[in-house]
Formats: C-alpha cells, sequence, structure tokens
C-alpha cells in the first residue's frame, strides 16, 4: 500500500467510531444532544501525516458529519480543514499525553462551536435559551473528546503502523 | 521549522482560495459532494437497522412457549375486536363513496403506503429527524408525510437511495395548519416545531388559537391536520395541546404547546404515505433539498 492512500485507510479505519458517535448520539436524541468526536478523530494523525494527507482526511471527517445534517455545505470540513493545517504547525505540543488530551478537548469543542452556529445560522426558527444548550454541547463535546481520544488514536495509531506511516518525530 | 510554517501559511491561502472557489461553486456541485457522502455512509446505516432487527428476532426468539401462546391469545382477542371495527368502518367508506357520488365530489389523491424501518434519530436544538430504510429507490419522494397509525410523525425532507430523512413534528423546519378538537367552526391553527433544550420534551408550538377557543373539559384537546396543502391527509393527530394556552403580544390570538401523541424517539417502524400524484407542496419541496 503506498503513502499516498494512508489517509483513505484512516478515514475508513476511524469510521467505526463515527458510526458509534451517531448510534450515541441516537440514544441521546430525546435530549437534543448531539454526540460529536470529528474534532477528537483529527489528534493522532495530525502527529505523523503528512500535511495534504491531513487536510484530505479532515475534510472528508467534516463532510461525513455534515452529510445528513441541515449545516450549510462544507462549514465543519473546511473548518476541521483549518483546524488540520494548524495542528500540522503545533506538532510540538502533541508529543505527550496531555497534550494530546488537551487539544483533542479543545479542537472537538471549537468544532462543536462552529456546527452549532452554522447550524443556528439556517435554522427556521430562533431559540430562546441557546446560552444554556449550547453550554451543555460543549461540556458534552468537550467531555466525549477527552474520553474518546484514548481508543480512536489507539485505532489510528495501530492503523497507520500497518500502513508504514513513519512514526512522529521527536522534532517536528 | 521555519520551512513548516512557510508550508503553513501556504495551505492557509490554498484553504482561503478553496473556500472562495466552494461559495462560488454551482449549487450542484456541493450537493453532489453531500450526496456522495450520505451514499458512503448508507450501507453501514443499512447494517446496524439490520442488526437491530437481528437482535429483537433472537430476544424474542428466546422467550419460552408459554409466554408465546399467551401473546398469541392476547392478539387473537385484539384482533377480533379490530374485525368488528373493519367492518364498521367499510359501512362507513360505503355512505361515503355514496355521498360524494351525490355530491360529485372531487376524490382526493391517493396516498401509496410505504412502510419503513427507522435506522437511527438524529436530535439537537436546530433539528429534530430519523433517518429511514427507503428511499428513492423504493419510490419516496421529497415531502410525503410520514405517520405510524393516525398520528402523525413528521414529513420527508430529503430522500437518498436507499434512505430518507425525516423531519419529525417537533422539528424547527416542521410547518402545518391543523384544527383544534372542541373547536365547533374549525377555525384554522398553525403548527410548527421549536429549537428544543435538551432538559426538556421536544414540544411543537400551536399558535393563533382563537381567543374564544374553550379547551375540552377533562381531556386534553387533540390537534388534527387540516387536510388543507394536500399534503397531509385530513383529521390525522398531530398531537395534544398542553393545557395552558396564553395570550401573543398582539392579544389577537393565543398560543400554546403541542405535545405529540407518541414518544417520537421509540418509533421502530413508521408509513411513508407517498401520493400518486404529485402535489403542489411536494413540487415547492423539489426546489429546497438543503434541508
Amino acid at each position: 500500500m503506498t503513502m499516498g492512500w494512508a489517509w483513505l485507510i484512516l478515514l475508513l479505519a476511524t469510521y467505526p467510531w463515527l458510526l458509534g458517535a451517531d448510534l450515541a448520539s441516537d440514544a441521546l436524541a430525546s435530549s437534543s444532544l448531539v454526540f460529536f468526536v470529528s474534532g477528537a478523530c483529527l489528534i493522532a494523525p495530525s502527529r505523523r501525516l503528512k500535511r495534504w494527507q491531513m487536510i484530505l482526511f479532515a475534510g472528508c471527517l467534516g463532510f461525513l458529519f455534515e452529510a445528513r445534517r441541515p449545516i450549510p455545505d462544507g462549514a465543519l470540513a473546511l473548518s476541521l480543514v483549518a483546524a488540520a493545517i494548524f495542528l500540522s504547525t503545533q506538532r510540538q505540543h502533541l508529543r505527550n499525553t496531555p497534550g494530546m488530551l488537551r487539544a483533542a478537548a479543545l479542537v472537538n469543542v471549537g468544532a462543536c462551536l462552529i456546527w452549532f452556529f452554522a447550524a443556528a445560522y439556517v435554522a427556521p426558527v430562533p431559540m430562546g435559551d441557546i446560552v444554556a444548550q449550547l453550554m451543555r454541547q460543549l461540556l458534552l463535546a468537550g467531555v466525549v473528546g477527552t474520553v474518546c481520544l484514548l481508543p480512536i488514536a489507539l485505532t489510528q495509531n495501530a492503523a497507520m503502523d500497518r500502513l508504514g506511516v513513519p512514526p512522529a518525530a521527536e522534532k517536528p | 521549522m521555519e520551512a513548516n510554517r512557510q508550508g503553513a501559511r501556504a495551505s492557509y491561502v490554498a484553504l482561503a482560495i478553496f473556500v472562495a472557489i466552494w461559495i462560488l461553486l454551482p449549487s450542484a456541485v456541493r450537493r453532489f459532494t453531500r450526496e456522495a457522502f450520505v451514499e458512503f455512509q448508507a450501507p453501514a446505516l443499512h447494517l446496524v437497522g439490520k442488526s437491530r432487527d437481528l437482535a429483537t428476532f433472537w430476544e424474542k426468539k428466546s422467550r419460552s412457549v408459554e409466554e408465546m401462546a399467551a401473546a398469541g391469545r392476547d392478539l387473537a382477542r385484539v384482533n377480533a375486536a379490530l374485525e368488528l371495527k373493519l367492518s364498521a368502518y367499510e359501512d362507513v367508506r360505503r355512505e361515503n363513496v355514496r355521498l360524494r357520488e351525490i355530491a360529485r365530489y372531487n376524490v382526493p389523491p391517493e396516498y401509496l403506503s410505504v412502510i419503513a424501518r427507522v435506522a437511527t434519530r438524529d436530535s439537537s436544538s436546530w433539528w429534530q429527524r430519523i433517518v429511514i430504510r427507503k428511499g428513492r429507490n423504493d419510490g419516496i419522494r421529497p415531502g410525503a408525510p410520514v405517520v405510524f397509525g393516525n398520528i402523525v410523525v413528521g414529513r420527508v425532507t430529503t430522500v437518498h437511495l436507499t434512505t430518507s430523512e425525516v423531519d419529525l413534528v417537533t422539528s424547527p423546519g416542521f410547518r402545518c395548519t391543523a384544527y383544534l378538537e372542541g373547536d365547533e367552526q374549525n377555525r384554522i391553527v398553525l403548527v410548527h416545531g421549536v429549537a428544543s433544550n435538551s432538559l426538556g420534551t421536544a414540544k411543537a408550538r400551536v399558535s393563533v388559537i382563537p381567543r374564544d377557543y374553550s379547551m375540552p373539559a377533562g381531556q386534553p384537546a387533540r390537534v388534527l391536520t387540516t387536510g388543507m396543502g394536500g399534503v397531509f391527509p385530513s383529521r390525522l393527530t398531530l398531537g395534544n395541546l398542553d393545557g395552558m394556552t396564553y395570550a401573543t403580544q398582539v392579544g389577537n390570538f393565543s398560543e400554546s404547546l403541542l405535545v405529540p401523541s407518541r414518544d417520537l424517539y421509540n418509533l421502530q417502524e413508521v408509513s411513508v404515505l407517498v401520493p400518486l400524484l404529485q402535489n403542489p407542496g411536494e413540487a415547492l419541496m423539489q426546489g429546497d433539498q438543503f434541508q
């Protein structure tokens, strides 16, 4: 397998987690909360993949979330691409587990904030207590990003090891 | 390090150019991208739904023979009662046909009922939807009403090849006209979904309630479809009024909340009523594929 397709194989390896998140959202449906993990899925690959591969990976990750949801096309996908470019310049902060956990929480919360406002932008009716609901959603995204990072990263690292992607450089 | 930063800067510039191109692209390209990602996920959704069905099957198969016999006996009793009701409805249908012939009334377009299993539910403040395992291949069209028995579940908003998305009655995008039970003048009220918050049950809002409307005593007032606009058949139940009505700011009308008659998040199966003839509402929906 050539390195060029590593991002696509990694996306397929990550997809079960996205599906799991959709199922968890299904279980949370009565509480109007979405189990959001797309941001956390970016962290482990951004340590090892090349920048262009990360861009494609992040874009597809965003489009997978957007596909069945009424959000302006590309709003989340392009934001995740921007986040991926930013993460590729901050690899020195992703060398240890606490740094990765912090990054997962931040990126997941940031991406969640973007989809929430993107959805609000096209929503047909205004919402009264938006702040309380937004806070609950962001809190969930932060917790989910932190808790799910390790198992997701484990899966992604195993996939990248199998694909022969070089390990994260000590001095990026 | 410097090369890395320069590379990142170049990537940001490329992204900005791509965003500009993306905005200017024809909507068909964006729709194609969305469709491609939906179809990529469709097999997984089908697999999840079928796995659930399989789990239910084995759970039922593990029941004892005595339990099944008791359930069969109960079902036979219910069937007997329903058969009596059916024969009564047959009389009503015959009378209806006879009256229509006398009045030369135009028969409304009939519906083709397509039974669909629910694959997943998805809900946030801004949308409340279910994904069903039937799509364009099964004849589902955007705008078709979705019901469970005589209860309105919602309306099909987007149709893909093998799956469809249904906006629930409580979803902010849902709009419908209705009659209130107990209003002898049959004045029309409006029902629309409201953006929900996670601590409360999802509800819709009923507006333009006449000030002099009084709810039937001792029971919640049902909210029924009018059949106008040709989307929903008439006299289907949308839900019940949530007790209190309160005056609007202008004071000419009242408003209330609508509680769905059934927990919409626990449905396993729904019926999609596909009109045999395309109605005006459906034609409008076809130009609104974004939602």
